[in-house]
């Protein structure tokens, strides 16, 4: 570790939806925030050759050192802010948070699905699955605007699943609102919401075997997911802060590499 | 003289005292540009799609290049050998076999080449006399290993100059000075050290690019095992053929190969290895113990019948390698 006691750090991860903002000061977390990707670029930045992160209006000063990591098109690069790419962002904050050093990591976010391997501490096998609506955040999102149920509450339904056939997002709708037009009870379709997501996630991990399974992104927050997920590993830890995760990821690798 | 085919590293002194000239299979197959054709020909021939391309495309090499005679490994190397070794024989190719003995005692192994020598008709003289002469080019293949720790010979040279020790690439006088001049060129280079020092492990890969990708992302792969060991690093300190073919390490138990590698993980002070198993071979279950025994960082790739590396492949090798690197510069900073 390097022995610049105190030093500061701010790790952005520009997600599809919404940036997430860590700020550490001698490894310690000493603030979160959490804003839409819209509001970041228009209320938070400024446009010369590069985009400038207007810190101070985020509350942030005083900072020594600033990385970021993002998804896709949103990965741009801050000025002033080390950019590192975002399998390295997560498997950095999963180690920090975890501080295990062999795991699976799955990271489910709004767009998109990651998995990486991790051993002895370094990542041996990845995979990522940014092609499907079906299996990440935004799926559960539109089938609870289906169902009127708020996301969260739809999350504690495991039990008794009923069978959602359909492997596309549209069409899952549509199979949905058959179900309920059927009279089958609102805790059976929202555990078949939850176990059809798990049930697409289920191919990518099967090439993914291992003993202890890390999840972090916002459906980490699903616990029936996590408890379909129990039974294909012998341990499941959610992070604590899993929506943070890529930000933290940041923090770690100011701390530690640069 | 006559060709004789190899299925993988034989006491060639007992081949050349009987005046057989040895030709690798492997060799012939992986460098063709018809190595997916051989591998086509097997399994047209019946070989299972679940069975490895090294067998398949030993096979079609050996068929479509009119090789009449083979000497495989039946013991120490792959059990698919001896199953081949019977189709070979339905062809009507001369087949004879040679073990590397599962107790690894020094009787038995000589007992092995023995049984070799009298089947070839050759004499213990005459073999030692083949043995000298070609240890001393085996030292070449030092020099060009050093010439890779020194940053002047790549990974992939390191690689393939050594490789061909299996057969001295057919012919032994031309590759002797094919040596010499590829070591005259090498030591006049620059030096080129790249960050990242990287051993490679396993059976050599069916990917002829793995070792200039690693090279892209700055590492070199300095420690090539298996190739290595094709060219007898060690055997000036054997006494005799005896000692030389129980020294070789990766056709006996694994503590054995494994003990080597240790020492050469220490002496190379290498960074991460790189463990190269085939699709479908018995060996990638060698993984679980290389993993637990070797105190550093490993990545496993699979090979099945490209010879080329897919963009799955590279970009796990680009993960793995850019966090070595992140580590590698934290420790430096921590000294
Ligand atoms: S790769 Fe494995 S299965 Fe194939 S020939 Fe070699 S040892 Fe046998």
């Amino acid at each position: 570790m390097n022995d610049i006691t105190c030093k500061k750090i701010v790790g952005i991860d520009l997600g599809s939806r919404e940036v997430k903002i860590i700020v550490t000061e001698n490894k310690k977390i000493i603030l979160r925030k959490k804003i839409s990707t819209v509001s970041f670029y228009r209320d938070y930045c400024q446009y010369q050759d590069k985009i400038i992160v207007d810190l101070k209006k985020l509350g942030i000063e005083d900072v020594d050192l600033a990385v970021s990591t993002g998804y896709g098109r949103n990965n741009t690069d801050l000025s002033m802010f080390k950019p590192i790419n975002e399998i390295k962002a997560h498997v950095y904050g999963a180690l920090a948070q975890s501080g295990k050093k062999d795991f699976i990591l799955l990271d489910i976010g709004g767009q998109d699905v990651k998995i990486v391997k991790i051993e002895k501490g370094l990542t041996t096998d990845l995979d990522l699955n940014d092609k499907c609506a079906a299996s990440c955040g935004r799926y559960l999102e539109n089938m609870a605007n289906v169902l009127e149920v708020p996301l969260d509450s739809l999350s504690n339904y495991s039990k008794d699943p009923v069978k959602l056939n359909s492997t596309c997002a549209v069409f899952s709708e549509s199979e949905l609102i058959g179900k309920i037009a059927e009279g089958i009870s609102l805790d059976r379709l929202a555990a078949g919401i939850n176990y059809s997501m798990y049930s697409r996630l289920r191919p990518l991990l099967t090439k993914f075997r291992g003993n202890t399974l890390i999840v972090s992104g916002g459906v980490a927050k699903n616990r029936a997911i996590i408890e379909y997920l129990k039974s294909d590993y012998t341990e499941v830890k959610v992070l604590e802060d899993p929506q943070f995760n890529g930000a933290i990821g940041c923090c770690y690798y100011g701390e530690n590499f640069i | 003289m006559k060709k004789i085919g190899l299925t993988t590293t034989v006491p060639l002194e007992v081949l050349l005292a009987a005046g057989y000239t040895p030709i690798d299979l492997n060799n012939i197959f992986v460098v063709s540009k018809d190595y997916g054709k051989y591998i086509e020909k097997a399994e047209r021939d019946g070989f299972p799609k679940s069975m490895c391309a090294w067998i398949k495309g030993i096979y079609g090499a050996c068929i479509e290049n009119g090789i009449e005679e083979v000497l495989g490994v039946t013991e120490g190397d792959c059990s698919n050998t001896k199953t081949l070794l019977e189709i070979f024989k339905k062809n009507n190719i001369k087949i004879h076999s040679f073990g590397y003995p599962h107790s690894h005692s020094l009787d038995d192994i000589k007992n092995e080449l023995d049984k070799l020598m009298k089947y070839m008709d050759v004499s213990y003289e005459e073999v030692e006399y083949q043995r000298n002469r070609l240890n001393l080019i085996r030292e070449k293949a030092k020099h060009i290993d050093n010439l890779t720790l020194e940053g002047k010979a790549t990974g992939f040279e390191n690689h393939i100059l050594q490789l061909c020790f299996s057969d001295f690439d057919g012919n032994v006088d031309r590759y002797s000075d094919f040596l010499d001049e590829k070591i005259e060129e090498i030591n006049k280079r620059v030096t080129d050290k790249k960050e990242l020092k990287l051993g490679y492990l396993g059976i050599p890969p069916m990917q002829g690019d793995l070792h200039d990708y690693v090279e892209t992302l700055d590492g070199r792969f300095i420690y090539n095992e298996v190739q290595r060991e094709f060219a007898f690093p060690r055997a000036m300190n054997s006494k005799n053929i005896y000692e030389q073919y129980y020294d070789y390490t990766y056709t006996y138990d694994i503590d054995f190969r494994l003990d080597d590698i240790k020492k050469q993980i220490k002496e190379r002070q290498l960074d991460a290895v790189i463990h190269y198993t085939q699709a479908f071979c018995h060996r990638a279950v060698e993984d679980i113990i290389l993993k637990q025994e070797l105190n550093i960082p490993i990545l496993t790739i699979e090979g099945d019948k490209s010879n080329a590396l897919d963009a799955r492949t590279k970009l796990r090798i680009e993960a793995f390698l850019d966090m070595l690197k992140d580590k590698k510069r934290s420790e430096k900073i921590n000294e």
